[in-house]
C-alpha cells in the first residue's frame, strides 16, 4: 500500500490559489485587452469590429485558463499574463494613437 | 431529416465496424485489413452523403443544424444500443441503407 | 503539476467540473424543459384554447382592446399568437422608465378570437425555466452574471474534457455496462462525445449572448465609453422619441403587418411595440417572429410613423459580424424548430445534463473507494454527497412538485403564480435536509422514488384537476397537452428504474461487505 500524505502542504495550495486567480481575474483582463485590440485593428466598421472583438473574446480567455494550469509554476502564469497584457495594451494603444493622427 | 439519419446511421455503424474491438462483439469474426479500409471507406462516404441529402432540400444554414441534429442521434442511438443487442444494432444499419432509397424518393 | 500538460487539463477539467457542476446541472435540466416551454404553459393554462387566428385580426383586436383600457400609456407592447403560443398577449407601461432602470409593465392575455381578457389560471408557466436558466432567481443582473461565468467554467471543462481525454477517437463507440464506475465513465464519455457539436455551440453561444454585458470594453474603447451609441446602431429600432404630449389618433396597426412581410420577403410579425400610442410622436415597431430562420437578425425590426402609418426605414442588410453574433443566438434559442429538431434539441439538452451529471457521479465514486473500508465518509466527500443528491434528484422533485402545485392550487389564490415557484423551491430545500439527514444510497432512492411517483402520477393528477386529460387530447389531436402528460409518465418510468437500479446496487453492496470478514478469517487462517 502507498504511504500517502494526509494533507496536502500549504505551498501546494498557495500554488493553486494563485493559477485560480491568475485564471480569473488576470485572464479577464487579458481577454479584454485582446478584445479591444482586435476591435481597434480589425478592418471593419465600428460597430462590426466591436461585435466581432466581443464574440471571439471568449477564446482567448479559455487559452489564457489552460496557460495558467498548464504552464509550470504559478509564477510562470502571471509572467505569461503580464506580458500578453503588456503587448496587447501596447498594439491597442498605437490603433488609438494612429487614429487619432 | 429521415434520408439523413438512415444514412448517418449506417455510416456510424460502417465505421465502428472498421474498428478490431467493437468489429469483433458485433460480427464474431476478426477484422481483415481490406475490410477495415473497406468499411471506413463505406463509413465516411455514407456520412458525407448523408450531410449532401441534408443540404439538398432546404435552406444551408438549417439543413446543416438538422444533419448535426441527426449525426449525434445516430450516434448515441448506435452506442447506446451496441452493448444490448449488438445484431439489432447491426441489423437497423442494414434495414436503414435499404431503406434509404425509399426516403430518397419520398424527399425528392 | 510538473505532470504534463495532459494530466494539468485533466486537473483542471475535474475542479471546474466540481466547482460548478451542481449549479451547471440546474442550469442545463432548466434550459432544457425552456425547449418546451410553450407547451408547459399551455398545460399550465388549460383554459387558453389552442386556435389558429389571422396575425391581422388578433392585431385588431388588441389595438381595440390596449384603447379602450391602456389608452395613456407610453408604451404598447403586443405578442402576436403563433403556432406555439396560442395567447395573444398585451402588455402596456404606463409611464417612460426613468433612464437605465427597467420599466413597470402590467401584462394581459387576450383570447385571440374575442379580443376579451382570458380568465386562465396565474401561473408563470415554460417562462420559469427559461427565466430561471439564465436569472438563477436572483435579481438582476446578478443572476445573469453568474450564469455567463458558469457558461464560461463550462467551456473551460469541455476543452480540458477533450485534451485530457486521451482515446477519444479509438473509444468514440465503446460503452461497456454492468461494470461499475468504468460504465459510469463510458457514460460520461459517450454522452459528452458523441453529442459535442450541441455541447460546444449551446456554450460558446450562452457567452455571446451575454456579450455586452460581460466584456465591454470593446464598445467602452470604440465609442469612448458611450455604451448607448453602439445599442443604437446596432438596433436601431430602439431610438424612442420622448411624448410630445400632442394627442393624435393611432392609424390601424394591422395593414401595417403586410408592409413588414414584404420587408422580410416573407417573415412573420411576432412582436409589436407601439411608443407613445396616440401622441404626435407615436412610431410603432414590428419585430419579426424568430420562427422561420436560424440566424437572428437582431436589426430586423420595421418601424412605422405611430400617426401617418409609412414606413420609417427599411431593413438593413445584416453585417457578417451581426450575422454571426445572430447565429449564436438563433442556435441557441431554437425559435426556428420545428417539432422533430425541437425533440432532438431536447434529447441533446438532456445528453448535457446527464453529462455533468454523470461527471458528478465520478468525482464522487472515485474518492469513495478510497474510504469504503473505514466506512466513515471524509467532511469533504460527503458535503460533495449531499449536493449531489440535493441538486439532482432534489430538482426533478422541485420540478415535479411545480407542475403538482399549477395543479392543485386554488385558481383564486393571490399571487397564484408566486406560490407555484415558492414550493418549487420549498421542495428543492427539503430534498437539501433530507439529504443531510439520510445516507447517501438511502437518499438516492428515496428522493428517485419520490421523483418518479410525483412526475408518473401527473397524467392521473390532470386528469383529476381538470378535463383536459389525455382521454380528450388524445382525440382532440391537442399534442402539447397529451405530449406533456406522456413524457411525464415516461419520465416517471425513467426515475424509477433508475431508483430500482440505485436499489439493487446497495443491496449488492451490502451483500459483498458482509461476505469480506469471511474472506479475511479463510486467510488468517
Amino acid at each position: 500500500m502507498k504511504a500517502k500524505s494526509k494533507t496536502l502542504p500549504v505551498s501546494y495550495r498557495l500554488a493553486v490559489t494563485s493559477r485560480v486567480l491568475a485564471a480569473v481575474f488576470g485572464g479577464y483582463v487579458v481577454t479584454a485587452l485582446a478584445s479591444v485590440c482586435l476591435t481597434l485593428w480589425v478592418p471593419m466598421a465600428r460597430a462590426e469590429a466591436v461585435v466581432t472583438g466581443m464574440t471571439s473574446s471568449f477564446l482567448v480567455y479559455l487559452l489564457a485558463v489552460i496557460w495558467c494550469f498548464a504552464c509550470r509554476s504559478a509564477s510562470r502564469a502571471w509572467l505569461g499574463l503580464i506580458l500578453s497584457s503588456l503587448v496587447l495594451a501596447a498594439l491597442a494603444g498605437l490603433a488609438y494613437w494612429m487614429e487619432r493622427s | 431529416m429521415l434520408l439523413a439519419l438512415l444514412l448517418c446511421y449506417g455510416g456510424f455503424t460502417a465505421l465502428c465496424l472498421s474498428m478490431d474491438r467493437h468489429h469483433a462483439d458485433l460480427l464474431r469474426r476478426k477484422l481483415s485489413s481490406r475490410s477495415r479500409q473497406l468499411f471506413r471507406v463505406a463509413g465516411w462516404l455514407l456520412l458525407s452523403v448523408s450531410l449532401w441529402s441534408a443540404l439538398a432540400v432546404t435552406d444551408w444554414a438549417l439543413g446543416l443544424v438538422e444533419w448535426f441534429a441527426v449525426l449525434m442521434l445516430s450516434a448515441l442511438l448506435l452506442v447506446l444500443l451496441m452493448p444490448y443487442r449488438p445484431r439489432l444494432a447491426v441489423a437497423l444499419a442494414g434495414i436503414s441503407l435499404l431503406a434509404s432509397p425509399i426516403a430518397a424518393f419520398a424527399q425528392y | 503539476m510538473k505532470e504534463g500538460f495532459r494530466q494539468a487539463m485533466a486537473w483542471l477539467h475535474t475542479w471546474a467540473g466540481l466547482t460548478f457542476g451542481w449549479l451547471l446541472f440546474a442550469i442545463f435540466l432548466t434550459g432544457t424543459l425552456a425547449y418546451f416551454k410553450d407547451e408547459t404553459s399551455h398545460w399550465m393554462q388549460p383554459e387558453i384554447p389552442a386556435r389558429s387566428v389571422s396575425s391581422e385580426a388578433s392585431l385588431a383586436l388588441a389595438q381595440d382592446y390596449l384603447q379602450q383600457h391602456a389608452a395613456g400609456a407610453s408604451r404598447w407592447i403586443i405578442e402576436l399568437p403563433n403556432a406555439r403560443e396560442p395567447a395573444l398577449s398585451v402588455r402596456w407601461q404606463q409611464s417612460p422608465a426613468k433612464p437605465g432602470e427597467r420599466g413597470q409593465l402590467t401584462a394581459k392575455l387576450l383570447d385571440p378570437q374575442t379580443g376579451r381578457e382570458v380568465q386562465a389560471r396565474d401561473t408563470q408557466g415554460g417562462e420559469f425555466f427559461y427565466r430561471f436558466h439564465f436569472q438563477l432567481q436572483m435579481p438582476y443582473p446578478w443572476g445573469r452574471w453568474l450564469s455567463t461565468i458558469a457558461a464560461m467554467v463550462m467551456f473551460v471543462a469541455l476543452i480540458s474534457g477533450i485534451i485530457t481525454h486521451k482515446k477519444i477517437f479509438k473509444d468514440f463507440f465503446t460503452f461497456r455496462p454492468r461494470k461499475g464506475q468504468r460504465s459510469w465513465l463510458d457514460g460520461h464519455n459517450a454522452v459528452g462525445v458523441l453529442v459535442l457539436p450541441f455541447h460546444l455551440m449551446i456554450t460558446y453561444s450562452s457567452l455571446v449572448i451575454f456579450m455586452s454585458m460581460v466584456m465591454p470594453a470593446s464598445i467602452l474603447a470604440s465609442y469612448n465609453g458611450d455604451a448607448k451609441a453602439f445599442f443604437s446602431e446596432v438596433f436601431p429600432a430602439t431610438n424612442i422619441m420622448e411624448s410630445a404630449g400632442k394627442p393624435t389618433p393611432l392609424p390601424p396597426l394591422a395593414p401595417m403587418l403586410e408592409k413588414a412581410r414584404e420587408q422580410w420577403s416573407g417573415g412573420q410579425v411576432g412582436r409589436v411595440t407601439v411608443n407613445n400610442p396616440g401622441d404626435a410622436n407615436a412610431s410603432v415597431v414590428l419585430a419579426r417572429d424568430g420562427s422561420d430562420r436560424v440566424v437572428h437578425d437582431f436589426g430586423s425590426a420595421v418601424t412605422f410613423n405611430g400617426v401617418t402609418g409609412q414606413l420609417l426605414a427599411a431593413t438593413p442588410a445584416q453585417p457578417l459580424p451581426m450575422a454571426i453574433a445572430g447565429s449564436f443566438y438563433g442556435l441557441h434559442m431554437g425559435h426556428f424548430a420545428g417539432p422533430v429538431l425541437r425533440w432532438l434539441y431536447f434529447v441533446c439538452g438532456l445528453a448535457g445534463t446527464a453529462m455533468i451529471g454523470t461527471g458528478l457521479v465520478i468525482w464522487l465514486g472515485k474518492r469513495q473507494l478510497k474510504h469504503a473500508k473505514s466506512g466513515v465518509m471524509p467532511f469533504e466527500l460527503r458535503l460533495v454527497e449531499v449536493l449531489n443528491i440535493a441538486s439532482m434528484s432534489g430538482l426533478v422533485i422541485a420540478v415535479a412538485v411545480f407542475f403538482w402545485a399549477n395543479r392543485l392550487l386554488p385558481l383564486e389564490m393571490t399571487e397564484r403564480a408566486g406560490w407555484e415557484v415558492n414550493s418549487f423551491f420549498i421542495a428543492w430545500g427539503l430534498s437539501l435536509v433530507h439529504a443531510l439527514v439520510r445516507r447517501g444510497r438511502t437518499a438516492w432512492v428515496e428522493q428517485l422514488t419520490l421523483a418518479a411517483l410525483l412526475l408518473g402520477v401527473v397524467p392521473l393528477l390532470n386528469a383529476l384537476t381538470t378535463p383536459w386529460h389525455l382521454g380528450v387530447t388524445l382525440i382532440t389531436g391537442d399534442w402539447a397537452m397529451a405530449g406533456f402528460d406522456l413524457t411525464c409518465l415516461g419520465s416517471g418510468l425513467f426515475l424509477a428504474w433508475a431508483a430500482w437500479k440505485m436499489q439493487r446496487g446497495a443491496e449488492t453492496e451490502a451483500v459483498r461487505q458482509r461476505s469480506r470478514p469471511i474472506t479475511l478469517e479463510q486467510e488468517a487462517n
